[in-house]
């Protein structure tokens, strides 16, 4: 071989004998590859990562350019700066009470946040500090829940909410037809995550606290609470997600109307036909952007607090 | 005031008895110490009386109440954990005042509170520190003044100083009785240290396999064990056992030739009954000064085999010639071998042949159950000054 690669009369090698010589960039690189694997898992930790770049922010990207391009322009994955308009974010207030839609879209992610934390709280206290008979087959049928399709609920639920069920009780169009299913949904999880927090808490604390003078119930806010925080914020952050992100019961249980407390779903759907017969991409893009904004602003300021308290969780006494 | 009474408390967990009949009475003031091996139930006993658990069957009473259904914050009771068990998101201030925010006291009346707490474990000028600032001595400070604070009736201590390094254990226990004399209170204290139990208690309560063995002063328990269990518990290193049996003259051990004479139908026993005999290593003298031992017994003929230096005194581990000690690796002491602790310039060597005496006023008789027969074995067979001196042994 080595003679062959110093050969003087520069005669075609045949690639029976002499493989060195047509080897490309490619071929040295995984040469050296098989000597140290390492390269490889560079490379492949840059392919993966690179495609999940595209794949998760492509989309983003290009809503960001459906906003900004006029209805009259045409699509192009790299538009002409020139011929942007941004005035359409400011279209969006203009058009429909958007504001409104998202103050809905918040007030019922907060309140279903708030009471999947307290009843996940007094949950999570029972699976995760007491003994008792059938904890485990209870706990898996909680969990069971969460796996069933919404679709599942919604007939019996829209029925009962319109007051087809029970007469004089109807929540279709009030918070209550939203903020019930939202939090039986989302309960579970939340119960899982702070059953696994709250049973990490040394007995000896709230033994501690108990003696004191708080009751069970003062115990477990007071101290077990307080140290859970990654915990908590991590159901906290995961159930508001969630909620601000629902659309099937989010877009069925109310008609839509801001006054009504339909969310951010109803508002893109508004949007929509606030263009009457065009469809009205540009504008439905810009409050598709809007709308991520508070929750982008949550993951920021919360990113440490999840995955912390998604990956440790340890509390040491 | 705040006397606290276990009437017939028992506690059984699935399969387990971890408290069997406790019958406990302990007096306003009093520093009672549960002592015992792990798994005694000395703690189960301890959250019992701290409304952490709730027994199976009995009373517990707290000052005269019936405190058996109230949660442990009714129960006028303050306690210090094993692991401290600070609230690790509050600092020295909130730890201490705890109980007195919950109670929605006057915030001068907390300051000054906590100031006193404070001042009495020495903790002044810490109040702002978190607990995983502070050392240990200093956390186990912490969680001592927060248990004083509330200036409770009762205040329970399970085993508080087990975490701590044992020069700093040995300050602690100094402070706590300097602490106990100045707060009047009563106190409860779990250890399985029996050092802890000997210097600071006013009474020892001895526990095995969740049952009292005895309730004694210190050195009612170390001077007359009711039983085998508390002769050996009590005392470092323990008491020496004997096996034999009764003879029409006295005891005769089983190995060796460990003979005490005595009147069988006097002491209570029958001849040829199975019992044990008990004697401590510092009442085992070497034959040589037997004149010294006031009523001393035959000399038994022993070996020495190990010796262990302690700087002020020497332990010497004495075989009884005829046994072989070569395959017993069990633990606790060998039935043939006899522990005796002798002065420090004593001149036993290892491998020699030793002859000792046991002072027969400090040995105590067990029956074939454990329980106590005798304490003090001095009267002779038909001696008419056996009961003068039988007092004196008692004494």
């Amino acid at each position: 071989m080595s003679d062959g690669s110093t050969r003087s009369d520069g005669g075609v090698q045949s690639d029976r004998h002499e493989p060195e010589l047509t080897r490309g960039p490619f071929q040295r690189w995984v040469q050296k590859s098989i000597k140290d694997p390492k390269r490889v898992y560079r490379a492949m930790f840059y392919v993966a990562t690179l495609f999940f770049l595209v794949t998760t922010l492509f989309p983003f990207y290009f809503l960001l350019v459906l906003a900004v391009t006029p209805d009259t322009g045409s699509l192009a994955v790299l538009p002409q700066l020139s011929t942007l308009e941004f005035g359409v974010f400011l279209d969006v207030f203009d058009r429909i009470n958007f504001l409104r839609y998202m103050l809905n879209s918040v007030v019922l992610a907060l309140s279903t946040t708030a009471i999947v934390l307290f009843l996940a709280s007094l949950a999570g206290y029972v699976f995760g500090r007491l003994e008792f008979p059938g904890r485990q087959p209870l706990m898996l049928l909680i969990l069971a829940i969460s796996y069933f399709p919404p679709a599942a609920f919604f007939v019996p639920l829209y029925q009962l909410f319109t007051g087809n069920v029970v007469n004089g009780l109807s929540l279709y169009n009030t918070p209550g037809a939203m903020i019930l299913p939202f939090s039986s949904l989302f309960m579970p999880l939340s119960i899982f995550i702070l059953t696994t927090f709250y049973g990490q808490i040394p007995d000896g604390l709230e033994d501690a606290a108990r003696v004191e003078g708080t009751t069970r119930l003062g115990a477990l806010f007071r101290v077990i609470v307080p140290l859970s925080a990654p915990g908590v914020a991590t159901a906290g952050v995961l159930t508001f997600i969630a909620v601000y992100n629902e659309f099937f019961f989010s877009q069925l249980m109310n008609n839509g109307q801001p006054e009504n407390w339909a969310p951010i779903v109803g508002g893109l759907l508004s949007l929509q036909r606030a263009g009457q017969f065009e469809v009205t991409y540009g504008v439905m893009a810009a409050g598709s952007i809007i709308a991520v904004i508070p929750v982008a602003i949550l993951v920021v300021v919360a990113q440490e607090k999840i995955v912390s308290g998604l990956t440790s969780g340890a509390l040491k006494e | 005031m705040a006397r606290v009474q276990l009437e017939n408390v028992s506690k059984h967990y699935d399969d387990v008895t971890a408290v069997n009949d406790m019958n406990l009475d302990i007096r306003h003031g009093e520093f009672i110490c549960l002592v015992g091996p792990s798994g005694c139930g000395k703690s189960t006993t301890m959250e019992m009386v701290a409304g952490l658990t709730k027994p199976s069957e009995g009373t517990v009473r707290i000052g005269e109440r019936d405190v058996t259904n109230l949660p442990p914050k009714d129960r006028g009771i303050s306690m210090v954990f094993q692991n401290i068990a600070l609230f690790p998101h509050m600092d020295v201030y909130e730890n201490i005042s705890f109980g007195l925010r919950l109670r929605d006291y006057e915030k001068e009346e907390i300051d000054r509170r906590v100031d006193d707490a404070a001042e009495v474990v020495e903790l002044g000028g810490m109040l702002d520190r978190m607990p995983d600032e502070m050392s240990g001595g200093q956390r186990q400070r912490v969680a001592i003044a927060r248990a004083i604070v509330r200036d409770p009736d009762v205040f329970l201590m399970d085993e508080p100083l087990a975490n701590l390094d044992a020069k700093l254990r040995v300050h602690m226990r100094t402070q706590l009785q300097r602490l106990h004399r100045e707060l009047d209170t009563t106190i409860i204290y779990v250890t399985h240290n029996q050092a802890e139990a000997m210097t600071m208690s006013d009474r020892i309560a001895v526990l095995d396999t969740g049952e009292l063995q005895q309730i004694a002063p210190p050195l009612v328990c170390y001077n007359e064990p009711a039983n085998l269990f508390v002769a050996t518990f009590i005392g470092s290193p323990s008491m020496n056992t004997i096996p034999g049996s009764v003879t029409d003259t006295g005891f005769s051990s089983a190995y060796g030739d460990v003979h005490v004479e005595f009147d069988p139908t006097a002491v209570g026993v029958t001849p040829g009954q199975e019992v044990t005999l008990g004697v401590r290593p510092e009442d085992v003298y070497s034959s040589d000064l037997r004149d010294e031992v006031a009523h001393s017994t035959q000399a038994v003929s022993t070996r020495s085999d190990v010796l262990e230096p302690m700087g002020d005194e020497i332990f010497v581990y004495l075989v009884t010639e005829d046994v072989d000690l070569g395959g017993s690796m069990e633990e606790g002491s060998d039935p043939g071998e006899i522990l005796m602790s002798v002065g420090p310039d004593s001149d036993i060597t290892e491998g020699q042949d030793v002859d000792v005496v046991l002072d027969r006023s400090k040995l105590h008789l067990f029956d074939e159950n454990g329980d106590a027969i005798a304490h003090g074995l001095v009267e002779t067979p038909g001696a008419g000054a056996a009961g003068e001196a039988e007092a004196e042994g008692d004494d």
